[in-house]
């Protein structure tokens, strides 16, 4: 009998999936996780906020003028009278609200309408998807967005759609480009020769292949949704009927000439919390995901 | 090396051959190109008018522009406080009959207007009593969008009927004529007090009718007119205009312009005696609606020259409220004057909304009367005085604003006084509960302080159980929309200042004068047959304790009638730099003072020696 010969794999050897060895890494990551713990309790602050647990009273006014941080306003009031912690963990559910929307369609779109345009690459359907992608990408982001809101006029969904119309290219590049190399692998190439048709082919066996990369841009996605939205709502141009980090520092402009900075200090330190916990996650994912240095 | 050498050299010849030999000239002495010698005064304002056409001068942001680039028969005094009429255009006052209907004005001869591509050679011709009459019938026909024809229908003989006919120029209106060359006749279907007035406002100002016909809509970006500057160059972040250099010479007598050395001797005015407006190059103002913009621009020291003080910065520069006086060290570096503004801030219910006003059924117009006192009721002007003027402002119930004088100090303060428990008690007696409440749009123009002008009135709702779903912001992306909002009858409920045009309550009371209502000044679609009646007959009384009894009365009908959140007069605290030798004021006149503007080099004060401030 032939032994086994030393060093080469043995072909009934359990092999790690891809996830759990990704999951293995994740768990070794400790800014990862960090960043995980981070973003955790910012999604308890929205789902709080959402189901009016806490922050309810954002919108009333229980104080004084530019009242100081106290046992009743944690930081402080605002010039109306309005709690600033208050609106503060309001924002997060609106941050939340907006980069889930926003995160999940776009990246969803980018993965369809890049797994059609990779399968059928070099086709006259991946120019249209190329070109489509390439015109939306020439558009400066805040004169899309600008233009989208004044279509939509007064809908509050209106920076949703700018941002999902806009953010969906990338995501569509990256999974085009991972198409094209898994379509040429065998896996394909048996299901077309047993008569799988194209739709099931791209969305049961491919589109599952790049999951890696489509939970990486999810992360990302969120976070430059945040960091937009916060933008927007700066510019008026963002959240119409609500409270959002960008409208309290926006909100912040009528105070600074008075030397009051609580709004300006509280939203950008909660933006640059979630922002950065986020980033950091986004990276320990990439890592784990990535299946040469999973490999 | 040498290479080196040779390229520091190089970089030393260019750098020497940008540096002016002389230092930077003083700003004020140079143009917004670096010219020197150029004197220049930088004002701003805090919105941008949509349009230069004097019939479209409807806000105060207009009128500044439109009053220093065309001309007006009658102005207010410079300084004269109160304001008191004098003739402008006019050559001297008018001829009156003694039934008070008809006025013959005399104009001024050799007025010319400024040269433009519109006239034949591009020289400006001489200005003529037709030309009046054209820029007034201008105000009657719809192709031009007018806005201010409410001041004047149905008061001058025929001029309804022009327009009814299709505002046919070469066809002449029997109430407005040209006499002569020089003589202008207005004869009005019924007295009509206030016409002189009238006179000294932007909408009035005479237009050539070459440029109106030359530039067509164009006007409203290009004026053409006879007034002290040209306009340069206009877009929405600023205007710039240049000294009419063809302008009349009419020597300042600062005894004729009301002056009061007691109180107006530090401004240097005495400065001007005897010498003809305008006195600087340039005039340039910028439109800055973010507070801390104008304010940041103001302290550099080098741009605008004049500001009001933000409402945040009151308490760090101000030593007393009343009076106002600056701290000492501010008080050295800059002059300051304060009065309360001609005018006031209010909210008026749109009547013509079944939800809130008339409403076809009895029962619920009588429930919506309810409602709007109710809102009323939980209004808190305290709070607006305190978060957005630092308390300066002065709360008044009613339309009668404080500085006219049939203001009543004694009237009683409940429309202004919150009583949440009471709005509570009139919504539950009423049938009004958190359900059945109508959903309220407020409308407000983009911005941050609109935004928390609503916040802040949301949140007074929510006090006395309005859903906070139900009280929802409608931003339009600039005052001017927000303005065509209003008058196109689309908002509940309508938020906005009010300057008065000229100093006499009839100016508020016909705010609610039926026939007034949209696109008229009447917001709020207020239409009452008693209040009507009495503001016409008011309407033809000279100023006697009878007009007043009946303006008091019509005054207490919008009171009971809750058709207005009323109101606030702001205060405004003027500052200037102590080389600018000014009265600002933006009430009434709204402009008129930039053309006796002069400014000093830097470093030199307005301010006579003996009133400067110690240390």
């Amino acid at each position: 009998m032939n032994a086994a010969q030393p060093g080469l794999p043995a072909a009934t050897a359990p092999r790690a999936s891809l996830w759990r060895t990704a999951l293995y890494k994740l768990r070794r990551d400790r800014a990862g996780l960090l960043g995980l713990a981070v973003v955790v309790l910012y999604l308890v602050a929205a789902v709080g906020a959402w189901c009016g647990w806490w922050a309810g009273d954002w919108a009333l006014i229980t104080g004084t003028k530019w009242g100081p941080v106290s046992a009743q306003h944690w930081f402080g009031t605002n010039i109306i009278g309005q709690d600033i912690f208050q609106r503060a963990i309001y924002s997060t559910g609106t941050a939340f609200q907006v980069g889930l929307v926003v995160a999940v369609l776009a990246v969803g779109m980018g993965a369809v309408i890049g797994a059609v345009g990779g399968f059928f690459a070099a086709t006259w359907i991946d120019e249209i998807v190329l070109w489509l992608m390439g015109v939306l990408d020439a558009i400066p982001f805040y004169l899309m967005v600008a233009a989208i809101a004044f279509a939509l006029a007064d809908n509050p969904y209106a920076m949703h759609v700018a941002m999902v119309s806009t953010f969906w290219t990338t995501t569509g590049r990256l999974v085009r480009g991972e198409v094209i190399k898994l379509r040429g692998l065998e896996f394909v190439e048996a299901a077309r020769a047993i008569g799988v048709p194209p739709v099931a082919i791209i969305f049961r066996h491919i589109l599952p292949n790049t999951f890696h990369i489509l939970l990486v841009q999810l992360t990302l996605c969120f976070v430059d949704a945040i960091k937009a939205e916060v933008v927007l709502s700066f510019l008026g141009l963002g959240v119409k009927d609500g409270m959002s980090w960008g409208l309290m520092i926006s909100e912040s402009t009528l105070e600074f000439l008075a030397g009051h900075f609580n709004n300006l200090i509280v939203a950008s330190a909660l933006l640059f919390g979630l922002v950065f916990a986020f980033n950091m996650l986004a990276d320990a994912l990439q890592d784990a995901l990535d299946p040469k240095q999973v490999a | 090396m040498v290479v080196v050498r040779a390229a520091v050299l190089a970089l030393l010849l260019v750098l020497a051959g940008c540096a002016d030999p002389a230092g930077p000239a003083p700003r004020e002495a140079a143009d917004l190109d670096g010219n020197a010698s150029i004197k220049t005064f930088r004002y701003s304002l805090d919105q941008a008018p949509s349009s230069l056409d004097p019939v479209q001068a409807a806000n105060v942001y207009a009128n500044h522009v439109v009053l220093n680039a065309y001309d007006t028969l009658f102005a207010y005094k410079y300084l004269a406080r109160p304001y008191q009429l004098k003739p402008n255009l006019a050559d001297g006052w008018p001829e009156i009959s003694p039934d008070l209907l008809v006025y013959r004005i005399r104009i001024k001869h050799g007025v010319r207007f400024q040269d433009d591509p519109a006239f034949a050679g591009g020289k400006g011709r001489e200005l003529v009593a037709a030309d009046f009459v054209y820029s007034l019938k201008r105000q009657f026909d719809p192709k031009n969008r007018p806005q201010g024809a409410w001041l004047w229908q149905g008061r001058i003989a025929g001029l309804d009927d022009w327009k009814a006919a299709g505002s046919d120029y070469d066809r002449e209106v029997p109430g407005l004529r040209a006499l002569d060359r020089y003589t202008i006749e207005i004869r009005l279907l019924r007295p009509f007090p206030q016409l002189l007035d009238t006179l000294a406002l932007g909408f009035s100002a005479v237009v050539p009718r070459e440029a109106a016909e030359h530039y067509g809509r164009e006007l409203g970006t290009h004026p053409v007119g006879s007034g002290p500057f040209r306009v340069v160059s206009y877009d929405s972040s600023r205007v710039v205009f240049a000294r009419n250099t063809a302008f009349r010479q009419e020597p300042v007598d600062l005894q004729a312009e009301g002056y009061d050395p007691a109180t107006q001797r530090y401004t240097g005015v005495e400065r001007i005696q005897g010498r003809s407006p305008p006195f600087v190059d340039r005039l340039v103002i910028d439109f800055a609606s973010d507070d801390a913009s104008r304010w940041n621009s103001f302290i550099k020291g080098n741009e605008i020259q004049v500001t009001g003080v933000p409402a945040e910065k009151v308490d760090e520069f101000l030593e007393s409220y009343d009076p106002v006086q600056l701290k000492p060290d501010y008080a050295r570096r800059y002059q300051v004057a304060s009065g309360l503004e001609a005018g006031f801030v209010f909210e008026t219910f749109n009547m013509d909304f079944p939800e809130f006003g008339y409403n076809p059924d009895p029962e619920r117009e009588r429930r919506n009367k309810a409602l709007r006192c109710a809102i009323i009721k939980t209004f808190d002007w305290e709070a607006r005085n305190q978060s957005w003027y630092f308390g300066l402002g002065t709360v008044f119930p009613g339309i009668i604003v404080p500085v006219v004088p049939e203001f009543d100090p004694q009237l009683s303060r409940t429309s202004v006084t919150r009583d949440v428990a009471g709005a509570r008690r009139l919504l539950r007696e009423n049938g009004w509960t958190a359900e059945n409440l109508p959903v309220l749009v407020y409308g407000q123009s983009a911005g941050v302080k609109p935004r928390m002008f609503f916040e802040q009135f949301r949140a007074q709702l929510m006090d006395i159980g309005w859903p906070q779903e139900k009280v929802v912001l409608k931003q339009y992306a600039t005052f001017g929309d927000l303005g065509r909002a209003w008058k196109e009858s689309r908002l509940p409920i309508v938020s906005k200042g009010w300057g008065l045009d000229y100093p006499d309550a009839e100016n508020t009371l016909q705010l609610f004068y039926g026939p007034n209502g949209s696109p008229g000044s009447n917001d709020a679609n207020y239409r009452n047959p008693e209040y009507d009646r009495l503001y016409e007959k008011a309407a033809v009384m000279l100023p006697s304790p009878e007009r007043r009894a009946l303006y008091r009365r019509m005054n207490q009908m919008i009171i009971d009638d809750c058709v207005a959140i009323t109101g606030l007069s702001r205060k405004r605290i003027y500052l200037w730099h102590k080389n600018v030798v000014a009265l600002p004021d933006r009430e009434i006149v709204g402009g008129f003072f930039l053309r006796y503007v002069d400014v000093l080099p830097e470093g030199e004060s307005a301010r006579p020696a003996d009133l400067e401030p110690a240390g």
